[in-house]
């Protein structure tokens, strides 16, 4: 970044205050400096400038330099497309502009229906808002209005109405510029135009949600939250998402203790304002109805209802000693990892405490040098063994957000060409199985013309992008072949292998892995070698393996402790199981994969009787060795030194 | 004389006023079997009405509870399909509750409404012997369709 003194100034005067102002900077973005505002619809700070609504009209002139005259222009100009200059002046507020404005919104109520009471967006909409400040009171239209196609449902997630759309190409101009899968477009022109998929196919991208919030009306709504509250009823708190590790920050609409809709809450370090969809509609198991209540204990065949103090008495008696095991979801609180840990292997005497499911992820902190905010500076960037939009969807928007604006060169090497190749200078798509050796070729450690032939690539694309991967910055994930991992980290650049566990970097950091991997502790239990399991928030038939080898490590086992939030294939082979909260439901703290860690309050009463994980570590802990247990989440990441 | 002055002369003059008032009518009425009528613009119990071909005006657009001060309605929406068509146009009400112990008969969901659903009528005997029976569900605020009512 160049320091302030780098930056060009001009000297502008704003409804005749002069401020000096960055050198090319757009007009609405300069009056915010002053505290004032312009009217908008068609500009988002995020996107480029189209100039379509004509809302944002200001008058402009020049300041003659040799005896400061001033020249305003006859007419009004938009004020965001226009650059700032020399000696420009601009006026936001002034008779003229009063009667611009209320004609330009006249303009656009025309064929807008109106029927705000049944619209989603009714409550929290610009156009309404514009309206109010300055619109006008009634409408001089008589006439018929235009009828168009009304709650189209154009993917699993957004509903199209082109009634009410007022064509400010914020949706299309998204999908070309941040998520890149250009799949919305303008078709037919005049009074006919309107935003839609080519052919009306399905809006397949992976951040479709985005555009639900950018939309200035209530054109492209959320099908989920379709009629589901309106805004006044609903509260919003503040919120981290859960459901991958780039810990987006989000606003956690909830209505009478339910969640009802997800939104992005801005965080210019990690999300800037965007989500993705996964996260943006994928918070449906807090309503699950399969949400665990009770504790639960075995009698027989039959898994009955049973009280807390049954489930730890049980519990108690089961776990001692290095013959049993804990595996722990990557999803959990950094106060459940910190206290399980303490507990299991402080209290209980077992070393075999772990997350780990895959045996390329390596025991302690995973290397991560750039954090997703500085992904967008890289000069070259190597997205090695990872399908971004799915694994690490945030990390992916910066990467191309690299490319768009400041030309990032982009190399891609995966099994399958996915959302990057359609950016990257060179995509090489290797056969599965072969990360190590194409690693190695980056390194110079095979020949190119094996690795080629080995990889199934041709040898000069190879080659091409191996010169141009000189000291790129490498992006993969945890779960990248072991060798392949470490043949890139000892490459020039620097080196990510992020997390993709939504709180697997926490879970990095607290436990200390030093027994047998869940993996390890899972092939143990099938052969009957373990007498006692506890899964916690994890559903086995859920992590990728085999079904046949988790059913017979779970048969195997004489003990199996299950605790979650949610009756999961597990939970219906448990000895014992006790209900889990959910991360808004407790207060806890996850580490995204870049390492930040961010706090969570609880935002909605728990399910039942559920409780945080760490409080029944707690329980369980002073009852075999009475101690002032801890009260509150806060103090027990204050104990741990990994997170100081 | 005293007798006749302080006691005989005020008897026959209150009787006077007494005989005097007989021939007024009555204002007391006998409450519960007569019912005095309520003044036109009287603010009662809430009914939601309906459009004459029996179908719901309220469209579940929540407005009222956003209106009102005492936050006593509650509105759960939901789409109407062409199977089950509530109201006209794509939103119905699916849960309507006021509760009648919060309320404090403003008469701002009357005005909030855009389609003159909710409108407070002039029944005023809303008292009963359990709390729970003051949440007035969708169903008791509903007033009966048209074809329903002459039966």
């Amino acid at each position: 970044m160049a320091a302030a003194t780098d930056i060009q100034t001009v000297n502008i005067i704003v409804n005749g205050i002069e401020l000096a102002v960055p050198k090319g900077e757009l007009v609405v973005e300069a009056v915010k400096r002053l505290g004032l505002e312009i009217p908008i619809f068609c500009y988002h700070p995020r996107l480029k400038p189209v100039g379509m609504c004509r809302m944002c009209l200001v008058e402009t002139g020049m300041k003659n330099p040799q005896d400061g005259t001033i020249r305003m222009m006859p007419k009004p100009a938009a004020a965001c497309t226009l650059p700032v200059s020399e000696g420009l002046v601009i006026n936001t507020e002034s008779d003229a502009l009063k009667k611009d404005r209320k004609g330009v919104l006249e303009f656009l109520l025309i064929n807008h229906p109106l029927d705000c009471p049944i619209c989603d967006r009714g409550g929290e909409c610009p156009l309404q808002n514009n309206t109010l400040f300055y619109g006008p009171a009634t409408s001089r239209f008589i006439e018929q209005k235009r009828h168009n196609v009304k709650a189209y449902p154009l993917s699993d997630y957004v509903t199209l109405d082109l009634e009410r759309c007022i064509q400010c190409a914020r949706c299309i101009r998204f999908t070309e510029e941040i998520s890149g899968d250009s799949q919305l477009a303008f078709r037919f022109r005049g009074n006919k135009t309107h935003p839609i998929t080519f052919n009306e196919t399905k809006f397949t991208s992976k951040f479709s949600g985005n555009v639900i919030e950018i939309c200035p009306v209530g054109a492209l709504t959320n099908r989920k939250y379709r009629f589901r509250a309106r805004p006044w009823d609903l509260q919003t708190s503040e919120a981290v998402c859960l459901n991958c590790s780039n810990g987006c920050n989000i606003w956690f609409d909830h209505r009478a203790g339910k969640v009802v809709r997800i939104n992005a809450r801005t965080n210019e370090a990690i999300n800037e304002e965007w989500t993705c969809d996964k996260g943006k509609f994928g918070h449906d198991y807090y309503n699950d109805e399969k949400r665990l209540e009770t504790p639960f204990a075995r009698t027989g065949d039959e898994l009955q209802k049973a009280d807390y103090a049954t489930v730890y008495a049980k519990l108690l008696e089961a776990f001692h000693g290095d013959n049993t095991g804990m595996i722990l979801g990557d999803s959990l609180s950094n106060e459940t990892y910190i206290t399980a840990q303490n507990f299991f292997t402080g209290q209980l005497g077992s070393h075999n405490i772990d997350y780990r499911f895959s045996a390329n992820q390596a025991k302690g902190a995973s290397t991560v040098d750039n954090s997703i905010a500085s992904l967008e500076l890289a000069k070259t960037t190597l997205v090695f063994g990872t399908h971004l939009a799915d694994d690490l969807p945030i990390v992916f928007l910066r990467v191309r957000k690299g490319w768009f604006n400041q030309g990032t060169q982009v190399i891609l090497a995966t099994d399958r060409s996915d959302e990057v190749s359609e950016f990257a200078a060179h995509t090489l798509v290797y056969k599965p199985g072969t990360e190590a050796t194409i690693a190695k070729a980056f390194a110079g450690q095979v020949s190119v013309a094996d690795a080629a032939a080995k990889c199934g690539i041709s040898e000069p694309e190879l080659q091409a992008a191996i010169t141009a991967a000189a000291g790129a910055t490498v992006i993969t994930t945890t779960s990248l072949n072991h060798e392949a991992a470490e043949v890139l980290k000892a490459l020039d650049g620097n080196f990510n292998a992020y997390p993709t566990g939504a709180n697997e970097r926490g879970a990095q950091l607290a436990l200390a892995c030093d027994g047998l991997s869940a993996l390890e502790q899972l092939k143990k239990a099938a052969n009957g070698e373990l007498s006692a399991l506890w899964v916690v928030g994890v559903d086995l038939f859920s992590v990728g393996l085999p079904r046949e080898e988790v059913i017979r490590a779970l048969e195997n086992v004489d003990f199996l402790a299950v605790q979650d939030s949610r009756r999961t294939e597990t939970f219906y082979y448990a000895s014992v199981a006790l209900p889990m909260t959910l991360p808004a439901e407790q207060d806890g703290s996850y580490t995204n994969c870049e390492g930040t860690t961010q706090q969570m309050k609880a935002i909605i009463p728990p399910v039942g009787q559920a409780k945080p994980a760490w409080r029944v570590f707690e329980e369980l802990s002073i009852r075999v060795n009475p101690r002032m247990p801890f009260s509150q989440a806060s103090e027990i990441l204050a104990s741990a030194p990994a997170f100081a | 004389m005293a007798i006749l002055d302080k006691i005989v002369k005020p008897m026959i003059a209150g009787l006077g006023i007494t005989s005097k008032r007989l021939g007024h009518s009555r204002p007391t009425v006998m409450y519960p079997e007569d019912k005095r009528e309520q003044f036109p613009r009287t603010r009662w119990r809430h009914v939601l009405t309906r459009h004459d071909d029996g179908l719901e005006k309220c469209i579940g657009c929540s407005l009222c509870a956003g209106a009102c001060p005492a936050r006593c309605i509650y509105v759960d929406a939901g789409e109407n399909t062409e199977e089950n068509r509530l109201s006209p146009g794509e939103r119905h009400a699916v849960r309507y509750e006021i509760n009648m112990l919060r309320c404090i008969f403003c008469g701002y969901c009357q005005d909030a409404c855009p389609t003159g659903a909710i409108v407070l009528r002039k029944d005023f005997e809303l008292a009963n012997y359990d709390r729970e029976e003051f949440i007035f569900t969708k169903e008791m605020l509903l007033e009966p369709a048209l074809s329903e009512r002459s039966k």
